[in-house]
């Protein structure tokens, strides 16, 4: 599962303070992290060294980030591209590249929902394995075909909505997933409700998963998300 | 008048127009045929008078020139068959029997001697005698047994007896009905033909003028590259659509600085957000006591709170301007309702609330995803905010008309009395509402940003109502209204 260890990463970002942060952060999550301020760098930069994924910010000094992306793309960078936006809307053409395979991120953002879409960017691009027809994450069994899942062996009365819900976690057990990454995965939107909608289908999906008595798998990260825990 | 099922060009105003200009083309051409028809009838009954006084003079020299024998008569009678041979307008397969020309003689005492004609002249003498008949001066006569009056002229001889031409107006009434109906058909006929060309012609030009309001009306909502299309002539309406468009110019310009603007303000404080964010996360995620958490923790949460006001306050700014950008695609609000109350039913119950959609299946619109998403999100959010326990939430999905209806109703508190007026403004919000005063700003605006509408409101019963309205996507067929129940408890 540690495939991403080794992956080379490209961030252009031209503010200072941004660029610090996710250097840091990218380089914890284990990506080996080159930086440039501006379209110029980073050309140079795409050219020269072999990079798997790169995320550009499409407001740059020098030039647009759409434009650098296409110029990128002709020049034979294949890689995929997050982009990032502190746009209103969503351009026309970030649509046509999310179509092509590229993913965007609204600024601002969560770290966990940066580094989640990036590895669903390396994982699209990765020869496809056999999907899984089972997941397990410890004593938690998901049987994807049937919609069924147990835990210790015991069947879970679980709602197609939290049969969904679970998977998720599940798929990025050990990960943090935020409450705006389970809003986009599970029901399909990308919405920011001031209620906590999303915590109390957490909370009833983790009364049925986490039984008293057992080891409580679904922990509650404030402020960030929640994670499976997978050891 | 019209009703709206009725098709469009009974409403347009090429109808109207073509209408009141036939009703004078009718009346003019109508005036013009009466009069022709006049002047064709005297003509005709010019003719025949000149040929009755022409035969009656000749009838007249014949009866006083021929000695009073018994050949008399006979020449008389020979004299007055020839002349009705040659009635002027006779119709050539008139039957050989002399029914159109009568030939009468009396003598001093006013009877009868001599007849030539249909039937035995009794009553055409006792209609003569009825009418003063002045010589040489044709009149009408009407006599008993004939349908058809009579022309009839006289003259006095010389023994003092008076002889009688009659001629009947059977060929010239034929000839004139006949005229008339020649002229009633072409009459209707120009009138149809002039109906036809006034529609056609106004209904060309004034098709431009619609096409100039649809692409108008079109560019209202955040399509401002569209023009309103010109034409190659230089008239009033290619006039209209060049000044539109030179409008249009100015619209966009000043809009796409209000967007240069917002994006910018967005840009300027989403990326200080961003670069706070990712350091109050990171200063997180370090192994840390719940209590020093705690206020990284509130920190992050303001901070997306912030975020998202900023987002609205700017999506509600533009779309005052009628300046928000949408991406318009196909979505079903049947579905999305069903989805939205599977993501808010656990928060709903767990308050105690009920929430239950009334839908009478898929309903497509044409929208922006996002924004309508985030526009349901809000309306839920609001109901789960500031609804007391054992409420219901009742949603009513239906079209009507020509767009997509969604009621939603509460049996709860209500509206403040002294917002009630001015809902839909910024900064407005209940005395006991912890929100930021965006919400129905917010809804207002996505529904004006899609051409549709809201109004809020206390229902009579207590409890608030909010109604929406969008317009549909074109190629959806109104379907049959309310038919499923879908309970969402």
């Amino acid at each position: 599962m540690h495939y991403y260890l080794l992956m080379r990463l490209l961030l252009v970002e031209d503010e200072i303070d941004i660029q610090s942060f996710l250097r840091t952060s990218l380089e914890e999550a284990g990506y080996e992290v080159e930086a440039a301020a501006d379209g110029k760098t980073a050309e140079r930069l795409a050219i020269d060294g072999e990079f798997d994924i790169l995320i550009v910010d499409l407001g740059l000094p020098d030039q647009d980030g759409i434009t650098l992306i296409l110029k990128l793309r002709q020049l034979g960078v294949r890689a995929p591209v997050l982009i990032l936006s502190a746009r209103r809307s969503v351009d026309d053409r970030v649509r046509g590249l999310e179509q092509g395979g590229d993913d965007y991120l609204t600024k601002p953002f969560a770290l966990a929902e940066l580094l989640a879409r990036l590895r669903n960017l390396l994982k699209r691009n990765s020869p496809a394995g056999s999907e899984a027809t089972r997941l397990r994450v410890l004593d938690l069994e998901l049987y994807l075909l049937r919609r069924e899942a147990t835990r210790a062996g015991q069947v879970l009365q679980l709602t197609p909505q939290e049969f969904v819900l679970l998977e998720y976690l599940c798929r990025n057990a050990g990960r943090v997933v935020t409450r705006s990454m389970i809003l986009d995965k599970v029901w399909g939107m990308r919405i920011q409700p001031d209620t906590n909608v999303v915590d109390v289908h957490i909370y009833r999906l983790r009364g049925k998963v986490d039984a008293p008595g057992q080891q409580p798998l679904i922990r509650t990260l404030r402020g960030v998300g929640y994670v499976l825990k997978d050891r | 008048m019209f009703s709206k099922t009725a098709k469009p060009a009974l409403r347009s105003a090429a109808w109207r127009i073509s209408l009141w200009a036939t009703v004078a083309f009718a009346c003019g051409t109508l005036l013009v045929f009466i009069f022709l028809h006049r002047f064709v009838a005297d003509d005709i009954q010019r003719r025949s008078d000149a040929w009755l006084a022409g035969e009656i003079e000749v009838l007249g020299d014949v009866a006083e020139q021929t000695p009073m024998n018994a050949l008399h008569d006979r020449v008389v009678e020979e004299v007055a068959e020839l002349a009705s041979k040659e009635v002027p307008n006779r119709e050539a397969s008139a039957s050989t029997s002399n029914d159109s020309v009568f030939f009468l003689q009396t003598g001093r005492d006013g009877s009868l001697t001599l007849w030539v004609g249909a039937g035995n002249g009794v009553e055409n003498l006792k209609a003569i005698q009825a009418s003063r008949i002045l010589p040489d001066h044709p009149t009408h006569l009407r006599v008993q047994g004939f349908a058809i009056p009579f022309r009839v002229a006289s003259t006095r001889i010389n023994d003092g007896s008076y002889i009688y031409l009659g001629l009947s107006e059977r060929d010239e009434l034929r000839v004139l009905r006949s005229l008339g109906l020649r002229f009633i058909l072409l009459w209707f006929l120009l009138v149809l033909l002039g109906f036809g060309i006034v529609f056609f012609t106004t209904r060309r030009m004034l098709s431009h003028v619609r096409e100039i309001a649809e692409a108008a009306s079109r560019i209202g909502h955040s399509d401002l590259h569209a023009r309103v299309p010109t034409t190659r002539h230089n008239d009033e309406v290619s006039h209209l659509a060049l000044t539109l468009n030179r409008m249009l110019d100015r619209i966009e310009s000043s809009m796409h600085q209000l967007h240069t603007i917002t994006d910018s303000l967005a840009h300027d404080l989403r990326s200080p957000l961003t670069a706070i964010r990712g350091k109050l996360e990171m200063s997180l995620s370090a192994a840390m006591q719940v209590e020093q958490a705690d206020p990284i923790v509130s920190a992050i949460e303001e901070l997306d709170r912030l975020t998202d006001f900023l987002n609205k306050s700017l999506d509600v700014a533009e779309a005052k301007a009628d300046a928000l950008r949408l991406n318009r695609v196909p979505l079903d609000l049947d579905e999305l309702l069903r989805i939205m109350i599977d993501l808010y039913e656990p928060s709903m119950s767990e308050k105690g609330l009920q929430l239950r959609l009334h839908s009478g299946g898929p309903l497509t619109i044409e929208a922006d995803e996002a924004l309508i998403h985030r526009m349901i999100a809000n309306l839920f959010d609001n109901e789960l905010k500031h609804l007391p326990a054992a409420c219901t939430v009742n949603l009513r999905l239906r079209v009507e008309d020509a767009a997509a209806s969604l009621i939603l109703e509460d049996d709860g508190p209500g509206f403040d009395v002294e917002v009630l007026s001015h809902l839909f403004e910024r900064r407005v919000k209940g005395k006991e509402s912890n929100g930021h005063g965006l919400g129905l700003a917010f809804v207002d605006a996505v529904a004006r940003a899609h051409g549709g509408s809201v109004a809020a409101g206390n229902r009579d019963g207590g409890g608030a109502r909010i109604s929406l309205i969008f317009p549909r996507a074109a190629n959806e067929q109104a379907k049959a209204p309310m038919a499923a129940i879908h309970r969402a408890s």
